[in-house]
């Protein structure tokens, strides 16, 4: 009950004039970019951080909330329009909605992803305002050996699970932690790999890092390898309020709230992010479809769409539980969340909701708030989100240069931020082009220092003794969860591989064959 | 390093067959980084205040680590299992790498650093966009330079002149109020 409370003042807050308009250009600028290719939450978070320091704490939050939602609702309206094949990770879900688009469905797979999206925001954000509290009061009692546990539970499956290969996630992440080691360490005051130069000694800046990686390195990358011609948007015709048809509805809701339950607790647990939970979602979706129905997945079948957008809303508000409660980011964007927080002296962790209260409450309602304007806002003016999508592309990225190099500049308005900018940058592009993942590096880099002093708080405790990591109840229950997610992970990416190429090699042959009948 | 890997044979029409090389330096980096970690973390002291665990033990476990996976990628390679390259929307999988184009941003990124402080942020951004904008084969020059020229002072005025954000005008706009945080 009262939590409840602590959220109607949530609302209070979330609800002033100021606040909403804060919201409002959160959602907006979080779904313009969300819409633009290769420019995902996590970078825009990253882009936005340096120039958001003059606002308040409360401000600056309810901002990074509507871009982190606005970000998932514009990623699917690329999917669905822009007739180029979508990244690997999401092809199952890119081609359903994207076949729809190309028979003249693409209104309709529009309006289902939004929908369901609201939807789903919606019962996740209830379960999240439930879930997190009951969390946040089992964190405070754990001490630093669990931390490190859950700390490498982190570290692993986000190394290990983000990428297509588990070495390269590794090493991306061992880079992480590396840059995160250089500066001066936080217990004893030495200095650790600065070579004596007083500019490194104060450390590399995360933001500095996130933005470079993200951003400049995405930029050179794609310019290496850049389409060229105008870019094809599928048109969408009629208008908006005519999208769905009664039979859509039909074969939308359960999809939706299934996909709901899926991926708020593939979410919470980290084991991927939102990857898995669209995965769980298309292929529940298609083992459940029957006759007809069935063999339109891989040609756009709806609820190829509706399921995997909700699971992919859902898991968004579930990745936001053990942020909040543990201090703990399970993907790039909920990692750049966290520098967010810290920016603003906000530890996210137990002891978030006792100290900052007001502050979370208020955070959880403009969630709910930005994804009602993002529902009302979307569907009207996806005319604008096309527009958007039609940028060219010698423009758009030049303008991602600029956007990053004033990024950099104003961490500490020297230009020696921006050499260190287009040093990272270079690394992030060479990280692309070998199939490095990029979200291990920005979490190792972040939660390294976390890490670090845990670990050696724990082995403070134990006088040196590595076993005692393991042998409390509670850190010998997550590593023995943690090989049962990997265990799971490893057999869901196989089944995963082989339905993309099963989905893939079908769609081809199905086209072929309507021609020829 | 680029032109050795243009320089490979392969010509198929893919990167595919020329990667490795670059691949294999790549991961002989992440290597050298780990064992620059062992020597560097030897040379970190050790004051009499640190506990059971000091400031080395945790860039030690790094070092170990990245040797290890370096190591590991090398034999992945050897064995012929290669990155795959990040797909996008902007992709192209069928071009092959245009390192002229990367170097050309590199270096209009190295003159904007170099501008920044004798001409002001506003300066400096407008040839970053003109630059990249022509790289990136924008045409034609005059429009280029017209959206460069006008997102620099809108960026100027919206975060120096609104924000407060400090960029430095610049000696040709440091009389002017709005471009002034």
């Amino acid at each position: 009950m009262d939590n409840f409370l602590a959220l109607l003042e949530g609302f209070s807050v979330a609800m002033q004039p100021m606040y909403l308009l804060y919201a409002l250009g959160g959602v907006l600028v979080g779904t313009a970019v969300g819409v633009l290719p290769g420019i995902g939450p996590a970078m825009t978070v990253a882009l936005l951080m340096p120039i958001t320091y003059s606002l308040d704490p409360t401000a600056a939050i309810i901002v990074f909330a509507g871009i982190y939602y606005g970000g998932m609702y514009g990623g699917s309206t690329t999917s669905i329009l822009l007739n180029t094949p979508g990244e690997s990770a999401s092809i199952v879900t890119a081609l359903e909605g994207n076949k729809m688009a190309k028979a003249g469905r693409g209104a309709a797979a529009l309006a289902t992803a939004a929908i369901g999206s609201f939807i789903a925001g919606t019962v996740a954000t209830v379960l999240l305002s439930f879930v997190a509290p009951f969390v946040a009061e089992f964190a405070v009692q754990i001490g630093p050996t669990e931390y490190v546990a859950l700390m490498i539970v982190a570290f692993l499956t986000v190394g290990a699970l983000l990428g297509a290969s588990v070495l390269r996630g590794l090493a991306s992440l061992a880079l992480g932690l590396f840059i995160a080691l250089i500066g001066v360490d936080a217990l004893t005051a030495q200095q650790r790999y600065t070579f004596g130069n007083p500019f490194l000694a104060d450390g590399i800046d995360v933001v500095l890092v996130a933005v470079a990686l993200f951003a400049v390195g995405e930029a050179l990358y794609v310019a290496s390898r850049l389409r060229h011609g105008p870019v094809k948007v599928i048109p969408v015709a009629g208008r908006w309020t005519s999208w769905m048809r009664k039979e859509d509805w039909k074969r939308s809701w359960k999809p939706w709230l299934r996909g709901t339950f899926i991926g708020f607790p593939v979410g919470t647990i980290p084991a991927g992010g939102a990857d898995v939970a669209t995965f769980l979602s298309y292929a529940s979706e298609r083992k459940l479809a029957k006759g007809e129905r069935k063999k339109q997945f891989g040609k756009g079948a709806i609820e190829g769409v509706a399921g995997p957008e909700s699971a992919n809303n859902a898991a968004a508000a579930g990745v936001l539980v053990p942020l909040l409660t543990l201090g703990i980011p399970t993907t790039a964007t909920a990692a750049m969340m966290l520098v967010a927080f810290q920016r603003y002296n906000i530890q996210p962790g137990p002891l978030l909701f006792e100290v900052e209260g007001a502050l979370v409450w208020a955070l959880i309602a403009s969630l709910y708030v930005g994804n009602l304007m993002l529902l009302v806002l979307n569907l009207p003016l996806v005319g604008i989100w096309v527009k958007i999508l039609q940028i060219p592309r010698p423009y758009l990225y030049s303008g991602i240069l600029v956007f990053a190099a004033m990024g950099a500049f104003s961490v500490n308005f020297t230009p020696v931020d921006v050499f260190v900018l287009l040093v990272v940058g270079v690394l992030g592009f060479f990280m692309r082009r070998y199939g490095y993942p990029i979200a291990p590096m920005v979490v190792g880099l972040i939660l390294g220092p976390i890490f670090e002093d845990q670990l050696r708080r724990s082995l403070a405790i134990s006088q040196g003794d590595p076993v005692a990591l393991v042998s409390t109840p509670i850190a010998a229950t997550i590593y023995v969860i943690l090989i049962v997610i990997f265990v799971l992970s490893f057999w869901l990416k196989k089944r995963q591989q082989a339905m993309e190429s099963e989905v893939v090699e079908e769609a081809p042959l199905a086209v072929a064959d309507r021609k020829e009948g | 390093m680029s032109s050795s890997i243009n320089g490979a044979p392969g010509g198929s029409g893919t990167a595919a067959p020329a990667r490795p090389l670059g691949e294999m330096i790549f991961a002989g980096m992440i290597v050298c980084i780990g064992v620059v970690g062992f020597v560097a973390g030897a040379g970190i002291p050790i004051p009499p205040s640190a506990g059971v665990v000091g400031p080395r033990v945790f860039p030690f476990l790094v070092s170990g680590i990245m040797v290890a996976i370096g190591i590991g990628l090398l034999i992945q390679l050897l064995r012929g299992h290669t990155g795959a390259a990040e797909e996008g929307e902007d992709i192209d999988p069928s071009v092959k790498t245009d390192w002229l184009t990367v170097g050309k941003l590199v270096g209009f990124l190295a003159i904007h650093i170099a501008l920044i402080v004798p001409l002001g942020w506003p300066v400096a951004a407008a040839v970053l966009f003109f630059g990249s904008a022509w790289s990136l084969g924008a045409k034609p020059w005059w429009r280029n330079a017209i959206i460069a020229v006008v997102l620099a002072l809108i960026l100027q005025f919206v975060f120096a002149g609104l924000l407060g954000v400090s960029l430095p005008p610049g000696f040709l706009l440091e009389g002017v109020e709005i471009f002034n945080g």
